[in-house]
């Protein structure tokens, strides 16, 4: 798969933006295989552009394209398909079933379109820390727990894409580190492609391409 | 391994809003009730009716008669219908159509042969077909055919079997009665000839005993008198026998209206509106039902609004959510429609048994059309849901 922007801008955004920005307003095609690293400051549309690459929002000028397909255009049952598939995503917020036990929210995930088994589900918990909270409710976990269960929520499926908004907000650096390090592991095993937005520069993600915001 | 429901299932917050789930599926299987019911009984009054009805075609179809008083009585000339009465009555703009009862001009006499030791004097009438209530294939006759079709009024066997046991005659069932042979004889002109008489059927309509018009229009020719025939009765068809125009007018007129069997019309029409708008209604309380069963789905939709959108976000399609949330009422639809469909067949059975006595005409199962109906429901039931629910998770996507 091939993921391109082109000439994108969010709507609540002015056109000043494009000069100064090496993403708003550029024609842009992320293969797979690629480390993309994105450097944007606060403010300057970090979780907009992950969620219009990601399609839950539409609010742009411009266009994305999976491969061919314009997202502005695309039906929502194509949309699920890639999400089952090919692009996957760890969100800033976490988004975790509440009510639902840590063990529960990943099988919602992996049952879509199961690229682990259940060991292997174990053993990514047991890595980043989380082993002892799989029978615990999502609303119980502090922060950082969400944000790694978050992480090995998105490496349940395949993809070719795999799309980081601050994932490591709320983890220290030896968590964090650990956490990009299965991350580059299972893009890797895919052959897939990262395209990691976040607030600076990380020393353990060995991007291949640099992008600001 | 198998994409499954389960693990959503518990995501759907369903269980706080039990009261109004059981209100719209109480609501749902009275009405559903109502409208086979109201079908059943709509078809046992057709099939109870069919015979008794004077309406045929969307037409009343009633006899008159000139009133005989003091005065007139022994003055044929007033007491019979003339060409120019017909054609007054046809100008009137409430009637559609007049026929004379035409009657025999000759003398009829009726033996039961040798079985029944039965003889009468009788007359004929015939009338055109189309003003008959029930005519059989079998009701035709020319010129060379010795058996003649007779078509009796259901009053006159009833009133043979009223004086039949005091004259030490059998009573007889109308399906006998079609079965028996009766000889016809007809005198006139010093000759007699004698033809077989079969019942080809019974009439509710017309209190008389009709042959077809060819066999009269030939027996008059060949046995009468040679006089004009006036007739004594004429058949009118209107559309509406309780027009008020129309009843001045024969008051008017001071002509004689056979009402009871408007009367009968009547209250088939009556029975029918009101079983219809029974139908109507219980239509109406599906239809809220399905509309109150749509609001609580919008409801459940609504409370759990974040987990489905959060589905929706991790890959889910919007159609295999929208298929598996729906199926989890089809039991639901099909549980009410059958047990709908029990009581309406057992209220069909019990009225039946205990109301109607077993009578043939009637079926103590309920019609194919009331089955037909059920099974519509709850397609129509399954269909509306599902797309309710998938125009809802789209609208969430």
């Amino acid at each position: 798969m091939q993921l391109t922007i082109r000439d994108l801008l969010p709507v609540y955004f002015e056109e000043e933006r494009k000069k100064r920005s090496e993403i708003w307003g550029k024609e842009i095609v992320f293969q797979k295989g690629e480390l993309t690293k994105i450097i944007a400051p606060s403010g300057s549309g970090k979780t907009s552009l992950m969620h219009f690459l990601y399609g839950i929002r539409r609010e742009y000028t411009g266009d994305i394209l999976y491969d061919q397909q314009s997202l502005q255009t695309i039906d929502p049952e194509t949309l699920s398909g890639f999400r089952s598939s090919q692009v996957s995503i760890v969100f800033q917020d976490m988004r975790l079933l509440p009510e639902q036990t840590v063990m529960e929210n990943l099988e919602i995930k992996r049952q879509l379109n199961p690229y682990h088994n259940e060991d292997k589900v174990r053993q990514m918990a047991e890595r980043l820390g989380v082993g002892s909270k799989l029978a615990s409710l999502g609303r119980t976990c502090s922060y950082g727990e969400q944000q790694r269960i978050a992480i090995i929520r998105s490496l349940m499926q395949p993809f070719d894409f795999l799309l980081l908004d601050e994932p490591f907000s709320h983890l220290d650096n030896r968590n964090a580190e650990k956490a990009m390090e299965l991350m580059l592991e299972e893009a890797a095993v895919r052959g897939a492609s990262i395209i990691f937005a976040d607030l600076e520069r990380i020393d353990f993600f060995p991007f291949t391409r640099l992008f600001y915001l | 391994m198998a994409l499954s429901f389960k693990p959503i299932r518990p995501l759907l917050q369903t269980g706080t809003n039990k009261s109004s789930r059981l209100f719209s599926y109480a609501g749902l299987g009275i009405g559903v009730l109502l409208l086979l019911c109201a079908i059943q009984m709509y078809i046992n009054i057709q099939s109870l009716l069919r015979e008794g009805s004077i309406r045929k075609n969307g037409f009343d179809y009633i006899s008159i008669t000139k009133n005989v008083t003091a005065e007139t009585q022994g003055q044929e000339e007033k007491n019979l219908f003339r060409q120019t009465d017909i054609d007054e009555l046809k100008k009137q703009p409430f009637i559609d159509g007049v026929e004379p009862l035409l009657a025999n001009d000759f003398h009829v006499k009726l033996s039961a042969g040798a079985m029944i030791p039965f003889r009468t004097d009788m007359f004929l009438e015939a009338l055109d077909n189309s003003y008959i209530d029930t005519v059989p294939p079998s009701f035709a006759w020319q010129p060379g055919q010795r058996s003649v079709p007779i078509i009796l009024s259901s009053d006159f066997l009833e009133i043979y079997n009223v004086f039949a046991p005091g004259q030490g005659l059998p009573q007889i069932s109308r399906e006998t009665a079609t079965s028996l042979a009766v000889n016809i004889h007809c005198e006139g002109r010093e000759k007699e000839e004698i033809f077989v008489g079969r019942i080809a059927a019974f009439s509710d309509r017309i209190n008389s005993v009709l042959v077809p018009k060819s066999f009269l229009d030939w027996a008059n020719q060949e046995f009468g008198k040679g006089r004009e025939v006036s007739a004594t009765r004429l058949f009118i068809k209107t559309k509406d026998a309780n027009n008020p125009d129309f009843l001045r007018f024969l008051d008017g007129k001071d002509y004689k209206l056979n009402k009871d069997k408007t009367i009968l019309g009547r209250n088939k029409m009556v029975i029918d509106g009101i079983f219809s708008g029974l139908g109507i209604f219980g239509l109406l309380v599906v239809i809220l039902a399905l509309m109150l069963f749509s609001f609580y789905l919008q409801l459940v939709i609504a409370r759990s609004r974040d987990s489905l959108q959060l589905l929706l976000t991790i890959g889910y399609s919007p159609a295999w959510l929208s298929r598996n949330f729906s199926k989890r009422f089809i039991p639901v639809y099909i549980t009410i429609v059958l047990t709908a469909l029990l009581v309406t067949q057992l209220a069909q059975w019990a009225f039946h048994h205990f109301v109607m006595f077993d009578r043939p005409e009637l079926s103590s199962f309920i019609h194919w059309g009331v089955w037909l109906v059920g099974v519509v429901l709850i397609i129509l039931s399954i269909v509306t849901n599902y797309r309710l629910v998938r125009k809802l998770l789209y609208r969430l996507y």
